[in-house]
């Protein structure tokens, strides 16, 4: 149980503000340090997706029954908008099985913050988004030299065409610095700091109102302040539905944006 | 539960007692002054490209989020500093 439950971790007799020790379980490397709750939590998302698509997909009909049209709505709009919205029709639909697979992992990932059983996002552990931040590193890297040759891409990164001379070696370092080095970190800083944010304020919303409320009975009128909690709580818990799905998209947008860069040769 | 008494009375207490704290919070808070005026600017002509053009809208609601999650990096780089110098 003490898997599940974040605030059983914490003992409200005694520390009412339950700080961690340390904060350095954010930064948590996926399989150092043996099984924990975010492993299994990942493994459950990556078995979640897969199993949605087999029974969406399982037996296929002309007519789509409900499961199945959600099935393709879900996956037209990953085809539609990002994989061949913005690499374009003539790539776009290589790239679109990794696209789709990103987008609905770090969805169902993304939205473990709000389901009352779990509430704790797997994607606010530095180790998973840094992870899926590199694979489209490398993705949108090989892309790139694959579309223009290997001294075509990094020659294009280094010595930009089209810029004057003069500038071209610091053009070419800021360029450098920023494909390759600033990408992948926001990347993956974006999506981690996100979710960790909005279950940091969930948590304090959802705790302070059940520390407050749980002091009525005693005929403190002081915990009245919990009912403010619970709604401005209400109120958090709905919004960070709208980023956990936001977040998933914008991850998914900016690795096909990165890859259609790579791969669009006339663009320069 | 006297020590939730005692400490939702704290809580009352501690609003009008001494500041103390991490300085990385006060950094956090000014890396978050920027984005923020940047994400208004984004989003708020976004609107009114939408305003003027609605037949666009699906292009430029995808470009503003694009325009967003670039200006948002430099607030989130803020916060999760704000973790590593705290912690």
């Amino acid at each position: 149980m003490e898997l599940i439950f974040a605030a059983s971790a914490c003992d409200p007799e005694e520390q009412i503000i339950c700080t961690p020790e340390t904060v350095n379980e954010l930064f948590e490397l996926p399989f150092i340090g043996g099984i924990n709750r975010t492993m299994i939590l990942n493994i459950v998302a990556a078995l979640l997706v897969v199993w949605f698509f087999w029974a969406a997909f399982r037996k296929r009909s002309l007519i789509p029954g409900k499961l199945q049209a959600f099935g393709e709505m879900a996956l037209g709009f990953v085809r539609d908008e990002i994989a061949v919205g913005i690499i374009g029709p003539k790539h776009g639909l290589k790239y679109f099985p990794y696209l789709a697979s990103l987008f609905f992992f770090i969805l169902v990932g993304n939205l473990m913050e709000v389901f009352p059983l779990t509430l704790f996002p797997i994607t606010s552990r530095i180790g998973l988004p840094i992870f899926l931040a590199l694979i489209t590193w490398v993705l949108f890297v090989v892309a790139g030299i694959r579309a223009q040759g290997f001294g075509g891409y990094f020659g294009h990164l280094l010595w930009p065409p089209g810029v004057p001379v003069a500038l071209k070696p610091l053009v070419g370092l800021i360029e450098f610095v920023s494909v390759l080095l600033v990408r992948p970190f926001s990347l993956a800083v974006r999506l981690f700091a996100n979710l960790a944010a909005g279950h940091v304020m969930l948590a304090l919303m959802l705790l302070s109102s059940w520390v407050f409320l749980a002091s009525l009975p005693t005929g403190n009128l002081n915990g009245m302040w919990g009912f403010l909690w619970a709604g401005l709580a209400l109120f958090i818990y709905v919004f960070e539905i709208l980023v956990a799905i936001l977040q998933a998209y914008i991850f998914t947008l900016l690795s096909a944006v990165y890859i259609q860069t790579s791969v669009e040769v006339e663009a320069h | 539960m006297d020590a939730l008494i005692m400490a939702v009375d704290e809580v009352g207490a501690g609003l009008t007692g001494d500041i103390s704290g991490s300085l990385a919070l006060i950094g956090y808070g000014l890396a978050a002054i920027g984005p923020g005026v940047g994400i208004g600017i984004v989003a708020g002509n976004a609107v009114q490209a939408m305003a003027r053009q609605p037949e666009a809208a699906g292009m430029v609601r995808t470009t503003m989020f694009l325009g967003i999650a670039f200006t948002e990096a430099l607030a989130l780089i803020g916060f999760v500093l704000y973790f590593i110098a705290a912690g």
